[in-house]
């Protein structure tokens, strides 16, 4: 099948935004591309290793964001054209490297992608990058939908060029992971050449440090930002629509002025109502604002995330139009700061300032009623995931100690992160005793503590340290997670001698992602083997002493390998082996599961249940446990967590 | 003319295939008179959990999402995802298409919460919309050929309704090229027989009422 992003200019078709904003990184002759991958920005990378081969570019999948950006940014030193992506919390990784990048600026064309997650869909927080931009001091672009993503990320690349900054290109889940028809332009033949200049523009210029010093290197930026703001003026990006005797406007940016637009048109308002569509977002396009503000009585600000653009509108308003009253997230609220927002809510907000009715929906009882029927369906770990089988382990090496300890299992990002979902919990608020007297049922139940990537060690040896003595103290996190962010940690923990407990369960894919490779695999992105990274020397060499490997289906060595950890003296690693099941059974061809549950020795104890295997179904009527054998990969992990021995499989 | 088509089901049964191909074959049938946004749901998509992804097709649409109670077509892949789509989305004018085979929760599974009756979801849509039409979907694919070609049974259905403003000779164009070579015949079939199951569930409905 030909590669969708590589069809030839002039055709039309339908584009993921983050699909648009690698062909425009195609368009502009990209040359060098890093990524690690997070929701939802990961399709950017892996379309661009599709396309790759047919191309004349560098992919690669970084170990981490800040090792991408560093990437990206030494091959801009080179004149090459580069492009790095990243998701919201990707950022913070990268942002040592990204706030000190500008002072010195860039040769080639380089374009920092990140994907904000606005509603948390798949993120730990709803950070708004566009502060992250406005903080470096670099343009920012903010696509209104995914036609915009993929002709901003192309000039994205010039514009970089032409003023000697990366360029900031702000996706959202609902621009990234939507799609959208798209108009294919040229792609540009030519190459930038690579060649070397020591003293390029500045004395000094790839090092902040050096002589004229960091403070000229800022100045420098402030004489290059007026330029940019004046390009930012004449946008394409940024358009004004002002109809006649308007005294109400809206101004919006991104995404947020799809929304607008599609409200203004429900209740009819598209030819009243001032509109300015802002693209080029940063630095503030101040003369075109100054200019939509003539006339206008009041001005409503739509944005996605927070008051970004309106605080900057604010402060403009202050010195040129102090009597437009200005609606949006911060002052005056007419929208909340959290959450996305959509075409009903936007809708809602306007017909309230214009003083409209919406007509009623006649169905609104009915749907109240119906309501009630609708049922959660719950995300869980995969049917016979390895992770399965470490959380079991762990929680009976836990029931190894006396009742009443209190022990603090420290979470990480990715699949294994769902031990902390509590899927199955009331969800109500819990005394401070019954919460200390909590004993996890399922593994859903196990985590108590999940931030970012590769934060779980740090504080578990926190607690450690401090001289918390109620119970073990333990982090678990992923391989994946290993690489991006443990390192650095796991040398602390030997260093400061920690004495906690730290389980690897090692799947040998990003999964959560969509199962990119890592080092860990043994398969590059294209399929081809490759070494493997040893994790167990690796952890050995920092000096820890003590390092178990284990498969994660052997759950009796499993526990013993968890309790011996749980009772060293310093800090004691366990690393659970087991291959991500989807992965696996992509490579073998699967029939109807062999295991089964034998009726008459079921006794209804729902040991089995609380294994979280989404393929095992607990009968309410015959208070029996039963095997849906489409899903169950024959693990065995059941088997070992029967008591009765009712668990079986059948040969054949 | 606008058009919202939402498909409703479980991560693994093809709703954000059967969306990409509906919209894929719209730009196909009308180049650039529409606009198309899809907007989709992933997350936790390949885990078994609940995918919605919404079509929308017009000359002022601008948002990926469908707006509360404006659906003109619900495509369930599997019943309670009909009904969890449904309740908020769909239109009074609307038409909702089930795939009557239950895809049971986790949540169901513990024993946590039971899963609703069928004729109480089906109640449900005929209250909210204008007209519900019942098919055994995964039967329907598996007669087919297998229980992948699912999404494309209920898109042949979808196609039935007239709802969906392609041209037929386009939509079976961009499955062929969507779908894995080998595979084309087999969805051809399952189209075929997603159209024809529609007719008979409509006809019956007629009858009946």
């Amino acid at each position: 099948m030909s590669v969708k992003i590589l069809q030839e200019a002039g055709k039309r078709d339908l584009l993921m935004g983050n699909e648009a904003i690698a062909r425009g990184a195609v368009e502009a002759g990209v040359q060098l591309m890093a990524a690690y991958p997070g929701t939802p920005s990961s399709e950017i990378g892996e379309v661009l290793f599709e396309a790759a081969p047919e191309s004349d570019f560098y992919v690669e999948w970084s170990v981490n964001e800040k090792v991408a950006f560093e990437v990206a940014a030494g091959a801009s030193f080179v004149g090459a054209r580069t492009m790095v992506a990243m998701k919201n919390a990707g950022l913070n990784v990268a942002m040592d490297t990204f706030m000190t990048l500008p002072y010195g600026g860039i040769k080639g064309g380089m374009v920092v992608v990140v994907a904000d997650d606005p509603d948390a869909h798949y993120s730990s927080n709803e950070q708004d990058t566009r502060f992250a931009a406005s903080y470096a001091e670099i343009p920012c672009f903010e696509p209104e939908n995914q036609q915009e993503a993929k002709d901003m990320a192309r000039e994205a690349f010039t514009l970089s060029e032409e003023v000697g900054l990366p360029v900031f290109l702000r996706s959202v889940s609902r621009i990234s992971h939507a799609s959208g028809d798209v108009l294919f332009d040229q792609c540009e033949k030519t190459r930038n050449n690579l060649a070397f200049n020591k003293h390029y523009k500045l004395p000094y210029r790839w090092n902040v440090y050096g002589p004229p010093g960091a403070i000229s290197k800022h100045a420098w930026l402030h004489d290059v930002l007026p330029q940019v703001q004046s390009l930012a003026n004449k946008s394409p990006y940024n358009s004004t629509l002002k109809p006649e005797g308007a005294k109400t406007g809206i101004i919006a940016s991104g995404l947020a002025a799809a929304y607008a637009r599609e409200a203004l048109s429900r209740l009819g308002l598209s030819d009243e109502v001032a509109f300015l569509k802002l693209g080029f977002i940063y630095p503030l396009p101040d003369e075109l604002v100054s200019s939509f503000f003539d006339g206008l009585d009041q001005v409503i600000m739509i944005e996605e995330g927070d008051p970004v653009v309106e605080n900057m509108v604010r402060s403009l308003a202050k010195e040129v139009a102090p009597l437009v009253k200005i609606s949006g997230k911060s002052y005056n609220p007419i929208f909340n700061p959290y959450g996305e927002l959509n075409t009903d809510i936007v809708t809602d907000a306007l017909a309230d300032v214009f003083g409209m009715e919406l007509a009623a929906d006649d169905k609104e009882k009915v749907r109240e009623e119906k309501a009630s029927l609708v049922v959660p369906r719950s995300s869980t770990l995969c049917a016979g995931c390895s992770h399965l089988g470490s959380y079991a382990a762990l929680k009976k090496a836990l029931q190894r100690y006396p009742e009443d300890e209190v022990h603090i299992i420290n979470g990480d990002i990715g699949c294994y992160e769902q031990a902390g979902y509590g899927i199955f919990a009331s969800g109500n608020l819990a005394s401070d005793a019954d919460s200390m007297a909590f004993k996890p049922d399922s593994p859903y139940d196990m985590l108590d503590t999940i931030y970012v990537m590769g934060s779980g060690i740090s504080m578990a040896h926190g607690q450690n340290k401090v001289g918390y003595k109620d119970g073990k103290v333990v982090a678990v996190c992923g391989d994946s997670t290993l690489f991006h962010g443990i390192l650095p940690a796991l040398m602390n923990i030997v260093y400061n001698q920690s004495d906690i407990t730290f389980l690897i369960l090692d799947n040998r894919w990003t999964c959560m992602t969509g199962h990119q490779p890592n080092p860990n695999t043994g398969y590059d992105v294209y399929g081809d083997e490759y070494p493997r990274a040893d994790i167990p020397s690796i952890v050995q060499a920092m000096g820890i002493k003590s390092v178990r490997t284990v498969d994660a289906y052997d759950q009796e060595e499993a526990e013993e390998a968890i309790s011996e950890a749980l009772d060293y003296e310093g800090p004691a690693v366990v690393i659970l082996e087991g291959e991500c099941q989807l992965q696996k059974q992509r490579r073998v061809k699967k029939s109807l599961a062999k295991t089964y549950i034998s009726v008459n020795e079921c006794d209804g104890c729902k040991s089995c249940v609380q294994l979280g295997c989404p393929a095992i179904m607990f009968d309410i009527t015959e208070k029996k446990s039963r095997i849906d054998n489409v899903l169950c990969v024959d693990c065995g992990l059941c088997m070992q967590n029967c008591p009765n021995d009712a668990i079986k499989m059948r040969r054949r | 003319m606008e058009r919202n088509v939402i498909v409703a089901g479980i991560g693994g049964q093809g709703s954000i295939l059967a969306s990409h191909l509906i919209a894929e074959a719209t730009i196909k049938t009308h180049d650039d008179k529409y606009n198309i946004r899809v907007g989709e749901t992933f997350g936790a998509a390949q885990r078994g959990g609940a995918v919605a992804s919404h079509v929308r097709i017009g000359e002022t649409v601008y948002s990926p999402l469908v707006g509360k109670g404006k659906a003109d077509l619900i495509l369930a892949l599997e019943p309670l995802e009909g009904l969890r789509v449904g309740v908020p989305y769909l239109s009074a004018e609307g038409m909702v298409i089930i795939n009557t085979k239950m895809e049971i929760p986790v949540d169901v599974k513990v024993g946590a919460v039971e899963y609703p009756a069928l004729e109480d979801i089906v109640g449900s849509m005929d209250d909210i919309g204008e007209k519900v039409i019942t098919i055994d979907g995964s039967r329907i694919a598996a007669t087919a050929g297998s229980s992948k070609v699912l999404s494309v049974v209920m898109l042949g259905a979808a196609f039935a309704s007239g709802l969906i403003p392609v041209a037929e000779d386009i939509m079976l164009d961009v499955i062929t090229q969507k779908v894995p070579p080998k595979t084309v015949e087999m969805n051809m079939k399952a189209f075929e027989m997603g159209k024809e199951a529609y007719f008979a569930a409509a006809d019956n409905k007629e009858l009946a009422g």
